[in-house]
């Protein structure tokens, strides 16, 4: 099933002088449950790109439909809270919120969504299971390894369920030890609650877990290949 | 979510956010602790214009009051008496005669009312009886002896009926009082003179001791010299009903100290037979009847009816004989509420500040919340939640402290003695009863909120308006 469809997608950044096509006609389609990674040098489009299908920043030319729905026709607050229900984003510095604990932050999305306290916390303890901080549910960020801090991002990412997560650069500040951690656990909860996940990245260890890689060029696609 | 994740969020810099809550603190403080004061002082004026000046309403003839013309007073004086006591609201009423005279010593004369009054009708309605300096005799103590007049101490000192003199029981009581030994013996040197007034004796001190030692041991030495010869003679001269001058001796029964210096120096309580018979005047007609409420909250309503049932008199209430009493107390409240909005304002700029640096310090953290989708409502809210917030639990605190300073400032009061002179001037105790009612303490709760609202508006536009792509990419 197609949850995303990108159809000649460009993005212009206008500066003083020229115009910088920092994404440049891409078309491409994304099925649930895959395991996507872009790739590219830097200033390549990628993190403009993830912008786009998440919502945060708008194509100037062509369509994103996530689910069908085009987001260039939902206004601004109506993408926020298209945003909450269906996309999850893990970020390359965690950005979670310093002065809740690994419950809290996890809990946060259902909060917005007005999720019931029973099934708040059947999900979150759910997902703390998941990525391995049972035992750090009451820690607060600072109080959490890298790695740590960013198993709970992946868990609030997948709190109220999504079509899909968004994951930009998320092993950048990670070891070894803590990226291999992560993608275990990603691919594990990408197979158990069949969610699309879709990284940008310059990893190698990523790139070899991706079933799919597509390669990003001077912001256009150069090949995008599916693994078995 | 938002409250409990906004009351967190003011306590990542804890030193900002104390030192926030420590300026409203101290502005609260500041401003209510202020209002308290001038509330005491208010109210403690009232009191005593009320309790020692006026009473809550007084009748007189139209014209009485504009001209103290004798011929205009009040006939049948014992039936309006019977029928005002009659009434369920009506606590006392009394009649005076009024006349306008001089009061002479032999050194000295100065103009006065003379109030010819009951003595214990009056005791129902004024308190001016308590006000006796000790020592000075007491209030028409002695039924037999008509001459004997209340006065106030300030006439007194004005008539040089108060004298200054040191001598050694003056010596010894200063001495135990604790005044140091060097200025004991600098003003032994006036031992045996005697000062006819506060002027000379304030020169003759001022020649011997220090502008230092003045200023503080002044006001005791003062008190202890002054000296008062028991039943001093004086006379009291005036016209009498039929436009002839006339007079009479008295003696000082006793002296009454208030802190009205105005009032102290002009108004001379005599017994009515006396002066009824000094200026002719027929039984059963006065000048002036005075009464005494059950509850000050009825005065306007009683004086409507009083209005209704004797046309054709004057029917006054204490607002309306002393507009400056009512100012005060109408436009106290109003002073107050402008006052706190002041200091609020101040503080205000400090919270705008305070969440400005909030939202640029968190603009990354801003986006990832608008990009994990909380709409701009929430995250205004959450703003404005944590400026409130901050707003009250300074506010809190000021009022906590405020509370518990004016408790124990309202039981022993806060003492302005060195500048006792000039509030008893305006006719203000120097000696003030902080005084606040709850009602305050919830507007300014409610102002607090407020502050706090129109304080967070500006810092969470500014939120409003990050671009979420832009605000992930800042470091």
């Amino acid at each position: 099933m197609k949850v995303l469809e990108l159809n000649n997608v460009h993005k212009v950044y206008n500066t003083t002088h020229i115009e910088v096509h920092a994404v440049n006609d891409v078309s491409l389609n994304f099925e649930e449950g895959e395991f996507a990674a872009i790739v590219g040098p830097s200033g390549s489009g990628k993190t403009t790109l993830l912008n786009m299908i998440g919502g945060l920043d708008m194509p100037t030319e062509g369509r994103i439909l996530v689910n069908d729905t085009d987001l260039s026709t939902l206004k601004s607050s109506a993408i926020i809270d298209f945003r909450m229900r269906n996309i999850g984003f893990v970020f390359q510095s965690y950005n979670l919120i310093p002065v809740l604990t690994a419950k809290e932050n996890i809990e946060f999305i259902m909060n917005l969504q007005k999720w019931s306290r029973k099934k708040r916390d059947e999900r979150t303890m759910e997902l703390l299971k998941a990525v391995g901080l049972e035992d750090r549910i009451n820690s607060r960020p600072a109080q959490l390894s890298g790695g740590q801090q960013q198993r709970v991002a992946v868990a609030r990412a997948l709190a109220s369920k999504p079509r899909f997560v968004l994951a930009d650069e998320p092993t950048a500040n990670l070891d070894t030890k803590s990226t291999e951690t992560l993608l275990d656990i990603m691919e594990k909860l990408n197979r158990d609650e069949n969610i699309t996940f879709i990284f940008s990245t310059h990893d190698a260890r990523v790139v070899k877990k991706a079933r799919r890689v597509i390669t990003l060029e001077d912001g256009k696609v150069v090949s995008d290949k599916t693994r078995r | 979510m938002i409250t409990k994740t906004a009351w967190k969020n003011i306590w990542r810099n804890k030193i900002r956010s104390l030192v926030v809550i420590a300026s409203v603190t101290i502005g609260i403080f500041a401003g209510v602790f202020a209002v308290g004061v001038m509330n005491g002082a208010i109210d403690q004026r009232i009191d005593e214009v009320i309790d020692n000046e006026i009473s809550h309403i007084q009748i007189t003839h139209t014209d009485f009051r504009s001209n103290n013309d004798l011929a205009c007073n009040i006939k049948d004086v014992s039936r309006l008496e019977e029928y005002i006591s009659g009434i369920e609201e009506v606590q006392a009423v009394s009649d005076r005669l009024f006349v306008v005279g001089m009061a002479n010593t032999a050194r000295k004369s100065t103009g006065v009312n003379i109030i010819g009054i009951d003595p214990d009708k009056e005791k129902e309605i004024f308190g001016l009886y308590n006000e006796l300096k000790p020592g000075t005799g007491d209030y028409f103590g002695d039924p037999d002896r008509e001459e004997l007049a209340y006065i106030g101490f300030d006439l007194a000192k004005n008539l040089n009926i108060i004298r200054y003199e040191i001598n050694d029981n003056v010596i010894d009581e200063l001495k135990s009082a604790g005044l140091p030994a060097e200025i004991l013996t600098e003003i032994s040197k006036f031992s045996g003179e005697r000062f006819d007034n506060e002027r000379s004796f304030k020169k003759a001190m001022r020649s011997v001791i220090s502008a230092k030692n003045e200023s503080g041991y002044g006001k005791l030495i003062l008190e202890k010299s002054q000296t008062f010869r028991e039943r001093a003679k004086f006379t009291l001269t005036f016209v009498d009903s039929n436009n002839q001058l006339t007079g009479g001796v008295f003696r000082v029964g006793g002296i009454y100290n208030i802190p009205n210096s105005m009032f102290e120096s002009g108004q001379v309580f005599v017994q009515d037979r006396i002066l009824r018979r000094l200026i002719e005047f027929p039984e059963n007609t006065a000048h002036q009847i005075v009464i005494r409420l059950k509850d000050v909250d009825d005065t306007r309503s009683m004086t409507k009816k009083l209005r209704t049932d004797f046309p054709e008199l004057e029917v006054l209430n204490w607002k309306e004989i002393q507009p400056d009493m009512a100012m005060m107390s109408d436009f106290a409240g109003v002073m107050y509420g402008f006052f706190m909005v002041i200091i609020l304002a101040a503080l205000a700029f400090g919270i705008v500040n305070t969440m400005l640096m909030v939202v640029l310090e968190r603009i990354k953290e801003l986006g990832m919340l608008t990009a994990i989708g909380m709409n701009k409502k929430k995250v205004f809210r959450m703003i404005m939640t944590e400026s409130v917030f901050l707003s009250l639990a300074g506010g809190v605190s000021g009022m906590v402290v405020s509370w518990i300073i004016i408790k124990i400032t309202s039981t022993r009061g806060i003492n302005f003695g060195s500048m006792q002179e000039g509030f008893e001037a305006m006719g203000f105790s120097s000696h003030i009863y902080p005084d606040i009612g709850i009602d305050f303490f919830l507007i300014v709760t409610l102002l607090i909120i407020i502050t706090g609202v129109l304080s967070s508006v500006y810092p969470a536009f500014k939120a409003l308006k990050l671009d979420p792509a832009e605000a992930l990419r800042t470091e």
